[in-house]
């Protein structure tokens, strides 16, 4: 509760100390759906290659709500939360039928077909300009045409999506994932219909990331075809394990670092995914734990202390 | 209680189980023996749904269970343990079981309030049953060896079966160790109905009412321990090699 307090406080004050709300925004929606892919990850023990397959089904399920069907805002957002809750149900059900590695090979294809399916269909997706012009964001009336209001609005979304995976994790429904990640025929021997947990987990973390890609495509009010392209469920790969895959913190702490390195520093130097390849090597070969790992070791021994 | 009939399950060319026939009277304590490779472990496995039969059927308590999954058998009142010690292994001894007992409510599905309070009466009975409740917060995965195998009857037990299928549990406890489980075991006998594999063969003889003995996949002999004893045919396939 008191790290969840402080992270609500941060949250709050961020925009004020650091004036980039539209970065700030990009790492809040980025991180809700590094905490959605590691609900899969750190919880269930399953790589999703293919995160960006949910998140960019529901970047454009909510776009086309907003441009056909004149959807308010608050109604865009369960559209795309519903899309890509049944993109995860479909493809999780499928993936987990592929045991070990193969699972994750069915992630990444169904992301390739997702991806080259958007390409392809430009009547619904706009093909590789993206859906451009989306109407301005609005809340009961109240536009949010400004930065640092949309800002907040997000921040207040994610940070309640947040508390819900928290709640998750610490629930019945939260151990018997981890009970699959430990050994799952162990958890099938005492009685759990594994897979059917397995898809229910997909569909939590599917309906999530459709969630990040709703309230991205109303950022800037396009959806490029980005959002659902593999280089963005790598991302999620990399920032998740650079900031920790054993927590919801780590996994949104890894997005934040990775979302301003990428920012800053590409403008800087252009091959600087070498530099983060090399960090991102000796995170995982020194510190499993991540970089919340790091932190969270180093307060207990100062609490020890 | 549980009846086989003509189960048979073969690999390839090789038939691990071949035609058995074994029935389980409720409140007996069975050991199944024979030497390694006799198809003990196979029909373990068919038993508990591991593996799918090549041909026969499996009653469970007057219903067939031939064709349902491991964790459906489960929800009918068969606990498994395993031979080589199968628990989640960074979890602690307490959820290890907590998990087991929770597979029997019906919350395993609510994601919105704490799992710790779940079924923890009756994880906590099924720790301090084996011995285990100084050991509640310690993983599994550092916990002794012999407290490891008790750790797994644990799980076992906090899944409410009618019926335990013990796979081998002495299996690489040091002697003390192996007496401290027989003790268990012997205490569980009044409220169970146990199928065991076991090797060790005072285990056997001080458990057992039953013994069905088993080579090259079929039933060789069955009977009360002492005519098991007596078997010509059993002491000259398996205890002349071994007693």
């Amino acid at each position: 509760m008191k790290r969840f307090a402080l992270l609500a406080a941060i949250v709050a004050v961020a925009p004020l100390v650091v004036r980039y709300p539209a970065l700030e925004t990009q790492i809040l929606i980025f991180g809700l759906l590094a905490v959605a892919f590691n609900l899969l990850l750190g919880e269930m023990g399953f790589l999703s290659f293919g995160q960006a397959t949910f998140n960019g089904i529901g970047a454009y399920a909510a776009a086309r709500a907003l441009l056909d069907l004149h959807a308010p805002f608050v109604l865009a957002l369960p559209v795309g939360i519903a899309a890509g809750a049944l993109a995860a149900t479909i493809v999780g059900a499928l993936a987990i039928t592929g045991r070990g590695v193969y699972g994750v090979m069915l992630t990444f294809a169904f992301n390739e077909m997702a991806y080259y399916a958007a390409l392809q269909w430009r009547s619904v997706t706009g093909g590789d300009n993206g859906l451009r012009d989306l109407p301005a964001p609005s809340l009961f009336g109240l536009a949010l045409d400004d930065a640092t209001r949309y800002y907040y609005v997000v921040a207040a979304i994610v940070l309640i999506a947040f508390a819900a995976v928290l709640r998750i994790t610490d629930s019945p429904f939260g151990a018997v994932l981890r009970a699959i990640r430990e050994n799952e025929g162990r958890a099938r021997a005492i009685g759990y219909a594994v897979r059917r947990f397995k898809i229910t987990a997909f569909a939590v973390s599917g309906a999530l990331s459709g969630l990040a890609g709703a309230l991205y495509a109303e950022l800037f009010r396009f959806v490029p075809v980005q959002a659902i392209d593999l280089d963005t469920s790598t991302n999620v790969v990399v920032a998740t394990l650079l900031g920790g895959a054993g927590s919801p913190y780590g996994a949104l702490l890894g997005a934040a670092v990775f979302t301003v390195l990428s920012n800053s520093l590409s403008h800087v130097w252009s091959h600087w995914p070498l530099l983060l390849g090399v960090v991102f090597c000796a995170v995982v070969l020194f510190f499993r734990g991540g970089l919340w790992g790091i932190g969270s070791l180093w307060s207990r021994r100062a609490s020890h202390a | 209680m549980l009846r086989t009939h003509s189960l048979t399950r073969r690999f390839g060319a090789h038939v691990a189980v071949d035609g058995v026939d074994l029935a389980v009277e409720a409140g007996s304590v069975h050991a199944i023996i024979g030497p390694n490779g006799a198809g003990k472990t196979t029909l373990f496995n068919l038993l508990s749904g591991e593996l799918a039969p090549s041909a026969g059927t499996i009653e469970f308590r007057g219903a067939d269970v031939t064709r349902l999954d491991v964790a459906a058998r489960s929800h009918r009142g068969l606990g498994r343990s395993f031979q080589r010690t199968n628990v989640f292994p960074r979890l602690s001894a307490f959820e290890n079981v907590r998990l087991a007992a929770q597979s029997r409510t019906r919350e395993s599905y609510a994601a919105w309030k704490p799992a710790a309070g779940v079924a923890a009466e009756r994880a906590w009975a099924a720790l301090d049953e084996m011995g285990l409740g100084a050991q509640a917060t310690r993983p599994a995965n550092e916990l002794a060896g012999g407290d490891q195998r008790l750790l797994e009857l644990a799980i076992t037990l906090a899944t409410d079966p009618v019926l335990l299928l013990l796979d081998e549990p002495s299996q690489g406890l040091s002697p003390e160790d192996a007496r401290r489980l027989i003790d268990r075991i012997g205490s569980l006998r009044e409220r169970y109905t146990i199928v065991l594999i076991e090797h060790n063969m005072p285990l056997v003889m001080n458990l057992a009412t039953e013994i069905t003995v088993m080579n090259f996949g079929r039933v060789l002999a069955h009977g009360a321990p002492a005519e098991i004893r007596a078997d010509p045919a059993v002491r000259a396939a398996y205890l002349g090699t071994r007693a």
